[in-house]
């Protein structure tokens, strides 16, 4: 079908002012493979007539949220026809008593949020961009931030899913319930899924009540050991923190800024905070210090307030503020705990032998290590295949240690060259055939998935 | 059969007396159907279960697998007859690693026992289904197993990172891991709660928890279960999370009053055992809290552990529940369902009304806090007409639960006993989306048929008979 003609025909379903076609898709290229059309349905019914006119044509679809995650994945097969959940932006609903919501893929997780904290309550969902993410992406990315520390990630807390499949169908999986065991997990299927298995049209989450006080210590430490021993007191304490970061040096400069913290050069952080009522908070807080000096902390901050705000959303959004001008990797070590140190100064030395500065933020109670390599605008381009060859040594050692390395996001010459999952093991046929089973057309982001699903 | 399998297991591992196979015939489901199995085989090692299963694959034989037997809702019943599985052997915890918070273990190791080999270094696991001290972690994980924790730690799925499985074609896969966020599709998750359908797990990779810094118990009476469930809306408004939150109705006091004597102050028409724990200055405040919301809800009485002993005794009533209904009843039908919790005070009403309708006792004990409900259907199978009301009033209630948005189980699993149940769920689409799961897993239909997903009447790939169920030969719900 050529362009003009699959223009006509989405204008039919969802009225021209929501099609977008020609030179206009430009802004939904994904790894500069622009679509011949982005459309932009309003409610499930136009969805799934969207659907069956992309399984009839054979035309690959992409879905967009916000398009703040679109760098995960391999380079796309194909990309026919972006789907923007934009217009899929409500909160369908919410019983502040049942500590459950239900919400529409395409709201934004900050305006969710707005509606949930008139009633005392939110979203633990602190992923980077947060300002722009919707909850759909999410969700399909299963993309996580410090709070998972506590909160867990959009695995644990998705309850209820309504998915719309590559031929129109409309399933759900779940309840609205906080504990359901009927029938097959169907949530976890898709949360992570990278929208290869379907479209998810609207889910239901668990909520948490927000904490009556929360606050925040970093600690500075002059070596990462020191650092990671701190850490390691405070993981087997009894402490329940809601997020407990390790930063490196540079990271750590660059996110204390907007908190209005001046952290020297040259010192590894640890931003650790508490959420409960006041007296548990401070005696919490007067343990964590406690540790850290003992581990030979050298200086230390209390946060709280607008400047906690600020602290927590630069660590979630790094490098954003300093990301201009620069040429950047972005990769995710899942490691154990007690690897997460070793990982950051093995992606250091393995950047400096590429001539990059290397950085890291860490979910260091969650063994998830957020590592950056950084170079002048076009020198992580001008050797892909060398920043390939060293992504891949470190997924050795990382895969030898029983944990796994994905590239978040790189310029599209480093993705050709190199697997951005990695290895997923010996169940990976089963994947295929799952996905076999739910699109076998291979319709839905075809080539982004692992295996070259 | 038998000496194929004796030749994999050896001979005193095989069962197949007639007599020895009726321990077989049911799980906790004792109620609705017995079958029994051809033969029961108790492996050892994940190669002797691969060998086990590629037997019954080469012989199109049915086989599940079975732990400890304690599932409730007839999961582990050989309703096709065929080879049960038994992973009581392979029972060892084959790694414990603190340092990075996880153990793995065998899928026949009992629940309790891998809380007690790590209790003394300060962790623990967390799922605590009431049957923990007999149940296996196997059979937790085929079940998504609940328990009054679960409020505040999640239910098991929550604390499982990774499996090996064996394939009902003899395939060994792992899936997950010890780490998080593995790429590609969460089949760790997708396998937990799927009831032996998808295959067996012979390893579990699970999560340790640190324990809490301190644990507060609380036992408060009402007189009315509208004042006990404003409590507990009230307790959540507030903020708290409690780790338990659990009501029991006037019928489960009483009859814990006649066996155990625990001194529920007279009138109490509902008890609420609250439960908090965590850093010792927080749970001092939410105490506070929690008993200044019992008393403007007009508390009868409200006792607060002081040490482990006396939380011991105001658990005595909880744990105590179920079998003290077995005092005053012939035989009884524990349902689950689940609701939000919002809807708490209209449900119970609603369901003393399906009491009264079927003239039948119906005793509530559940987990107030997350809306999972557990109706004790008092009847006498000698009285003529008893059972089938009783089974009327189940299905009446899974009706309620279903039309307030709910579930139809929270904790126990379809099984057998809610496959027809689950067409009320959800709609032919969306068990069309389970079932390609299911065949993507085992294209044969032999692990655990009969479970799970009801076949259609007209199913075409599956190799089993259409038998109807003992609610459908009642007449009171059919297939699609």
């Amino acid at each position: 079908m050529n362009s003009e003609r699959l223009e006509g025909r989405l204008a039919g379903i969802v009225g021209v002012d929501h099609v977008v076609a020609a030179e206009s898709c430009a802004p939904y290229a994904v790894d500069d493979k622009a679509p011949k059309a982005v459309v932009f349905p309003a409610d499930a019914a136009e969805l799934s007539e969207v659907m069956k006119l992309a399984s009839s044509e054979q035309l690959s679809v992409v879905p967009w949220g916000s398009g703040t995650k679109i760098s995960l994945g391999g380079i796309p097969a194909r990309v026919d026809l972006v789907v923007g959940l934009k217009r899929l932006n409500q909160i369908i609903d919410y019983e502040p008593g049942d500590l459950t919501a239900t919400f529409q893929a395409g709201m934004l997780l900050r305006d969710a949020q707005t509606s949930l904290h008139s009633s005392g309550q939110f979203l633990p969902f602190d992923p980077a961009h947060c300002e722009r993410a919707t909850i759909g992406g999410i969700l399909a990315t299963n993309s996580s931030g410090p709070w998972r520390h506590r909160y867990g990630t959009a695995r644990d807390l998705v309850i209820g899913i309504r998915v719309v499949h590559a031929d129109g169908t409309l399933t759900k999986g779940g309840a609205k319930v906080v504990k359901s065991v009927s029938g097959y997990d169907m949530n976890k299927l898709y949360v992570g899924s990278l929208g290869t298995l379907g479209i998810i049209l609207e889910a239901t989450l668990r909520l948490y009540p927000l904490p009556a006080v929360e606050r925040t210590w970093i600690a500075l430490f002059l070596t990462g050991e020191a650092a990671a021993c701190a850490v390691a007191q405070i993981l087997h304490s009894t402490i329940v923190c809601t997020r407990v970061e390790l930063l490196s040096s540079f990271a750590a400069q660059s996110v204390g800024r907007p908190a209005g913290c001046t952290l020297p050069a040259d010192t590894v952080a640890v931003a650790v905070s508490v959420g409960s009522m006041l007296e548990a908070v401070d005696a919490q807080i007067a343990a964590i210090r406690k540790f850290c000096y003992q581990e030979g902390g050298v200086a230390g901050f209390l946060v709280e307030g607008s400047a906690q705000e600020s602290l927590w959303r630069a660590i979630c959004d790094f490098p954003s503020a300093s990301g201009d001008g620069w040429s950047w990797a972005t990769l995710k070590a899942s490691v154990p705990l007690t690897k997460v140190l070793e990982t950051i100064h093995r992606a250091e030395a393995l950047g400096r032998d590429l001539g990059l500065e290397s950085t890291a933020v860490s979910d260091a109670g969650c063994g998830i290590v957020r590592l950056y390599w950084r170079g002048e605008t076009g020198s992580l381009e001008r050797d892909p295949a060398l920043v390939a060859k060293r992504v891949e040594d470190l997924r050795s050692w990382v895969v030898l240690n029983g944990g796994s390395l994905v590239i978040l996001s790189a310029p599209p010459a480093i993705k050709a060259k190199v697997d951005v999952w990695g290895p997923v093991g010996n169940a990976l046929f089963l994947m295929q055939e799952l996905k076999q089973r739910f699109d076998p057309q291979g319709l839905l982001n075809p080539g982004r998935f692992v295996g070259g699903i | 059969m038998v000496e194929g399998l004796a030749a994999i297991v050896g001979r005193e591992w095989v069962i197949s007396d007639p007599v020895e196979l009726a321990v077989y015939e049911c799980d906790g489901m004792t109620y609705l159907e017995k079958a029994l199995p051809d033969v029961v085989v108790l492996p050892d090692g994940t190669e002797q279960v691969a060998e086990v299963v590629k037997l019954c694959d080469r012989e199109q034989l049915p086989f599940l697998p079975r732990g400890a037997g304690t599932g409730l809702s007839g999961g582990a019943i050989a309703v096709q007859g065929g080879v049960i599985i038994g992973l009581n052997r392979m029972n060892r915890i084959l790694e414990i690693d603190l340092a990075n918070q996880r153990a793995v273990v065998e899928p026949g190791l009992v629940n309790i026992a891998m809380t007690q080999a790590v209790v003394d270094r300060g962790y623990y696991f967390a799922p605590d289904p009431a049957s923990q001290a007999a149940s296996s972690i196997g059979g937790n994980v085929a079940e998504n197993a609940g328990g009054p924790h679960c409020l505040k730690y999640g239910t098991t799925t929550m604390h499982i990172l990774g499996l090996e499985l064996v394939l009902a074609s003899g395939e060994i896969v792992q899936v997950g891991g010890k780490t998080l966020d593995c790429p590609g599709y969460d089949l760790t998750g997708l396998f937990v709660g799927s009831e032996g359908t998808l295959g067996i797990a012979t390893k579990v990779t699970v999560r340790l928890l640190r324990q809490a810094e301190a644990v507060k118990t609380l036992l408060a009476s009402f007189r009315t279960i509208d004042a006990a469930s404003e409590v507990v809306s009230e307790i959540i408004a507030t903020g708290i999370i409690p780790s338990a939150l659990e009501m029991m109705d006037r019928h489960i006091i009483k009859a814990l009053e006649e066996w155990l004597q625990i001194g529920y102050p007279e009138g109490s028409g509902a008890v609420l055992l609250i439960e908090l724990d965590g850093p010792t200055a927080e749970i001092e405040a939410h105490t506070k809290r929690i008993e200044r919301i019992c008393a403007q809800h007009g508390v009868l009485d409200l006792r607060i552990a002081k040490d482990e002993q006396e939380r011991t005794l105001l658990w005595k009533g909880r744990k105590g529940a179920v079998a003290a209904v077995g005092r005053i009843t012939h035989e009884f039908y524990l349902q689950d369902g689940v609701i939000p919790r919002t809807t708490l005070p209209q449900v119970l009403r609603d369901v003393e009304a399906i009491s009264e309708r079927n003239a039948l006792v119906i005793a509530n004990v559940f987990h107030a806090g997350d809306g999972n409900l557990h109706p004790l259907i008092c009847f006498d199978s000698r009285r003529e007409g008893e059972l089938q009301r009783a089974i009327a009033a189940g299905a009446e209630i899974m009706g309620l639960c279903l039309s307030v948005g709910g579930s139809i189980t929270g904790e126990h699993g379809i099984g057998m006993e809610k496959i027809d149940f689950v067409p009320l769920m959800y709609s032919p689409d969306d068990l069309e989306a389970m079932r390609r799961v299911r065949v993507a897993f085992d294209p044969s239909l032999r692990c655990n048929p009969g479970k799970l997903l009801p076949t259609t009447r007209s199913c075409s790939e599956a190799n089993v008979a259409y038998r109807p169920h003992r609610v459908e030969r009642e007449g009171l719900s059919q297939r699609y």
